[in-house]
């Protein structure tokens, strides 16, 4: 019972008062720059780090290990509540989740996706916790053409995440690719799409386009349908997810929690990766997948439980091997290494006090957030009560403040403002702005797998083939295709057969 | 706990002192410096800026704060620096970036929006030479192995960097021109992906920094061969330099302070002297030489003379570069 042992010693370190204090500070913070729009984990930890300066290295880690997932606990509140993604990672739940305000469920969408987080990272942290040392090394066994074949995935089920028919997504999507091709292309040096302006060599960023494209123009549609929609009084029982609500959300948090923990491993934004298909994967899964849009719990509870168990796990190639996959990782490790803990593959064995503190204080930190998240989603669906005069300049406050203080780039700005009147056009000619935003985030990944595979062979396909994982995952995507052309074909049929009988 | 007392004491105490020096001397400064660092938050050299910060701090009597302003491997934020007041209260943070950056620009033909010429180097305080890592099951040993191997199939080898002609890429470059060897690059996008790669065995070899190599030799991931400096480093001493098997090839990462052009002298002055102070600040040295890197301080003419002659080892090799690469 060696595990057993070294928690018990983890929770040893993590309850003393001061690591409690730590933990407590970090979630705090965490939930704050997850709800606040714009700055996210990264530059929440970032800010933080100086603070550090002065602690013993666990109770650095613990408290910025506490902003990481602590942000994604909030990063679901101004999506759900005001159509603006948090964080990239919290894309998806604005479908179904600002759906759910307007119909007056937000509190209960609040409700699911705190509860999703709290077992989607505890679960991911039990993973962390036993299987860290192995599943380090399956990290690394990814490189560009098994990314490639997983993106591949993605990329078909990319087809099916509109709410509208098939020939309203794929311009979307393709629209999307597009918009991503913008910027120093990565692997050669050419520019494309830049006109000799600096600010666009690195491209157009995710998250004004996002917060432009759903919030801006959330806010230009809504204006002008109508600047007095009631206001209703919000009673405690809206607030609490209905019997049925919990039971739908069940399947999606378990499902969730696998998915993002997977996903969460691999090199790369996983986070983003595992929300958008958790969502999918509910979408596929549930028995009216036309209601996925509308308002449906299952499209909150998947992906917010997923993108919580995606950041326990991509802590495990940055603890066990000392390679941090992502940008919030490597922050993270270099606030370790400014104390002379270097992470490496030896670091669970000769440092066990900070890495079972740490462990032991994410289950405390996850007990803090969830008791820290429940009141407050009271408190912020009552913001929904603001009168839209005051709560639409707010949210335009909100928008800009937040891109700006990404980069402090006044050019994001422009880029949010025009991107919020294109959301505004799209919404009006009623194509979905999700497929438009996923490509975007895909479509730069699955490029730079597909390249830099072929220069790694030489510009041989064998490439794709030779590794058994990327052989899988290419099988899998095929059957998928086809599954889809298939399932695609079959109701019109069944249709076709009702319309014969009803004539 | 006390670690922090201690520094807040140290501040409050140094806050002291400055405002009774400072009087005589220049009226400098009297408000909060703004440090722009044109690199993303959270690399090496962010968090190599941000504890300069927090040390100057106390010998200035003034709060330092950075501010990342990344893009375009920096010239976003370095055009921001260079047209910032020239009155001592925007600085920014160079680094090999700069010259990495301006280089190519300048072999593709195109006007860079700033030269180095356009700042004053206050100076530096870290200088790390890159070092030559292969996966830890990889055949080759030694680094005479790796020459010998990769003369008898030319461009065959395969070889990581975290970003096309940066501080990964061009080192590359310049051993392979110096022992006459051709490889094959694939990019990636930053350090950690690029060592994810090396470890996992998806590319031959690639060329990183002491901080994040280090601890994956110790675990048995990978294999130091070469340090790619004038001299061995002390944390690994065994590990010989590339000059000693008579391959000229150096290239180092440095973390240094620079101030717009036209900056009043006495201002420089005084920051030259206060850089100097924190590279021998004991909790500065710390901060750096902790995570396995080692303060090399240079002053502001040794700098200048340095990113001097960088700039022209790098403009030779990116003449050559951007004959090859791809044209718009």
């Amino acid at each position: 019972m060696d595990v057993l042992n070294n928690l018990l010693n983890g929770f040893h370190t993590a309850l003393s008062l001061k690591n409690i204090y730590l933990c407590f500070i970090g979630c705090v913070w965490g939930t704050m720059v997850g709800v606040l729009p714009g700055i996210g984990p990264l530059a929440g930890i970032t800010l933080l780090i100086p603070a550090t300066f002065g602690l013993d290295p666990t109770g650095a880690i613990i408290m910025l290990a506490g902003i990481y997932y602590g942000a994604m606990y909030g990063g679901s509140t101004t999506s759900i509540l005001m159509n603006i993604p948090g964080e990239s990672a919290s894309v998806v739940t604005c479908i179904d989740g600002y759906q759910m305000t307007l119909k007056g469920r937000g509190g209960a969408a609040l409700f699911i996706s705190a509860w999703g987080s709290w077992v989607g990272g505890t679960l991911s942290i039990m993973g962390l916790m036993l299987l860290a040392p192995s599943l380090a090394n399956f990290a690394t066994k990814f490189g560009p053409p098994e990314m490639f074949s997983i993106l591949l995935i993605a990329f078909i089920l990319l087809g099916s995440l509109g709410t509208g028919s098939f020939f309203k997504t794929m311009p979307m999507v393709l629209l999307g690719l597009l918009v991503s091709t913008v910027g120093m292309d990565p692997l050669t040096g050419a520019f494309r799409f830049t006109h000799g302006v600096i600010k666009l060599f690195d491209g157009i960023g995710l998250i004004p386009v996002a917060m432009g494209a759903l919030g801006i123009g959330e806010i230009l549609k809504t204006t002008e349908e109508s600047l007095v929609r009631v206001i209703h009084k919000i009673r405690l029982r809206e607030l609490l997810p209905t019997r049925e609500e919990l039971r739908a959300s069940w399947g999606p948090i378990f499902r969730g929690s696998g998915i993002g923990f997977v996903i969460g491993l691999l090199p790369g934004s996983a986070h983003v990766l595992s929300s958008f298909i958790s969502y999918i994967v509910e979408k596929k899964a549930a028995k009216r997948p036309e209601q996925f849009g509308t308002g449906r719990i299952e499209g909150v509870a998947g992906p917010e439980t997923a993108n919580n168990a995606a950041s326990g796990s991509a802590m495990i190639p940055f603890l066990g091997l000392g390679i941090p996959t992502g940008p919030a990782p490597a922050v993270m490790m270099v606030a370790l290494m400014i104390h002379g803990i270097r992470p490496g593959p030896l670091f669970i064995s000769e440092q066990p006090k900070i890495f079972w503190g740490l462990v032991a204080s994410m289950y405390v930190g996850n007990i803090i957030l969830i008791i820290l998240n429940l009141p407050l989603v009271s408190l912020f669906v009552s913001l929904l009560r603001v009168p839209f005069r005051i709560l639409f300049p707010l949210i335009l406050l909100i928008c800009l403040v937040g891109t700006y203080s990404i980069n402090s780039s006044t050019f994001e700005l422009i880029i949010l403002l025009i991107f919020g009147v294109f959301g505004y056009v799209f919404r009006k000619l009623d194509y979905d702005i999700a497929p438009f935003l996923l490509a975007l985030i895909i479509g730069p990944m699955i490029e730079m797998a597909f390249r830099q595979s072929l220069m790694r062979s030489g510009g041989s396909f064998s490439i794709f083939w030779e590794s058994p994982i990327s052989m899988i995952l290419l099988v899998l995507s095929g059957l998928l295709f086809f599954w889809n052309i298939y399932r695609a074909l079959r109701p019109r049929k069944a249709s076709c057969e009702r319309a014969l009988k009803g004539s | 706990m006390k670690k922090m007392i201690r520094l807040i004491g140290m501040i409050g105490v140094a806050a002291l002192i400055m405002t009774h020096v400072s009087v005589g001397a220049v009226d400098y400064p009297t408000k909060p410096i703004t440090l722009i660092n044109p690199m993303p938050p959270g690399g090496t050299l962010d968090v190599q800026a941000r504890a300069y910060a927090s040390v100057a701090e106390k010998y200035l009597g003034q709060p330092v704060i950075v501010v990342n302003k990344p893009g375009a491997t920096g010239m976003v934020g370095g055009l921001a620096g260079a047209q910032a007041p020239p009155d001592g209260y925007t600085l920014t943070v160079g680094s090999v970036n700069f010259t990495n950056a301006i280089e190519w620009e300048i072999a593709n033909g195109r006007k860079p929006p700033f030269t180095r010429h356009d700042f004053i180097a206050i100076g530096s305080f870290t200088m790390s030479p890159t070092l030559l890592i292969v996966p830890f099951d990889s055949l080759y040993k030694t680094l005479a192995d790796f020459v010998k191997d990769a003369k008898s199939k030319p461009g065959q080898l395969v070889f990581c960097s975290g970003g096309l002609y940066g501080m990964s890429h061009l080192p590359i470059e310049i051993f392979a021109k110096a022992a006459g060897l051709k490889f094959r690059h694939v990019p990636y996008q930053g350090g950690g992906p690029c060592l994810t790669a090396v470890v996992g065995k998806h590319v031959d070899f690639a060329m990183q920094y002491p901080p994040t190599s280090l601890p994956l030799a110790r675990g048995n991931k990978l294999r130091v061969l070469a340090v790619v400096g004038a001299k061995r480093l002390k944390s690994i001493p065994d590990i010989p330099t590339v000059k000693e098997l008579g391959i000229d090839a150096e290239y180092y990462g440095w973390v240094g302070i620079m101030a717009p052009k036209n900056t009043p002298m006495p201002i420089v002055q005084k920051l030259r002297d206060i850089t100097k102070k924190v590279a021998e600040d004991k909790s500065f040295i710390d901060m750096i030489e902790k995570p396995g890197d080692e303060v090399y301080f240079l002053n502001g003419d040794e700098l200048a003379k340095w990113m001097e002659k960088e700039s022209r080892i790098i403009a030779a090799i990116d003449a050559e570069l951007a004959k090859e690469a791809p044209k718009k």
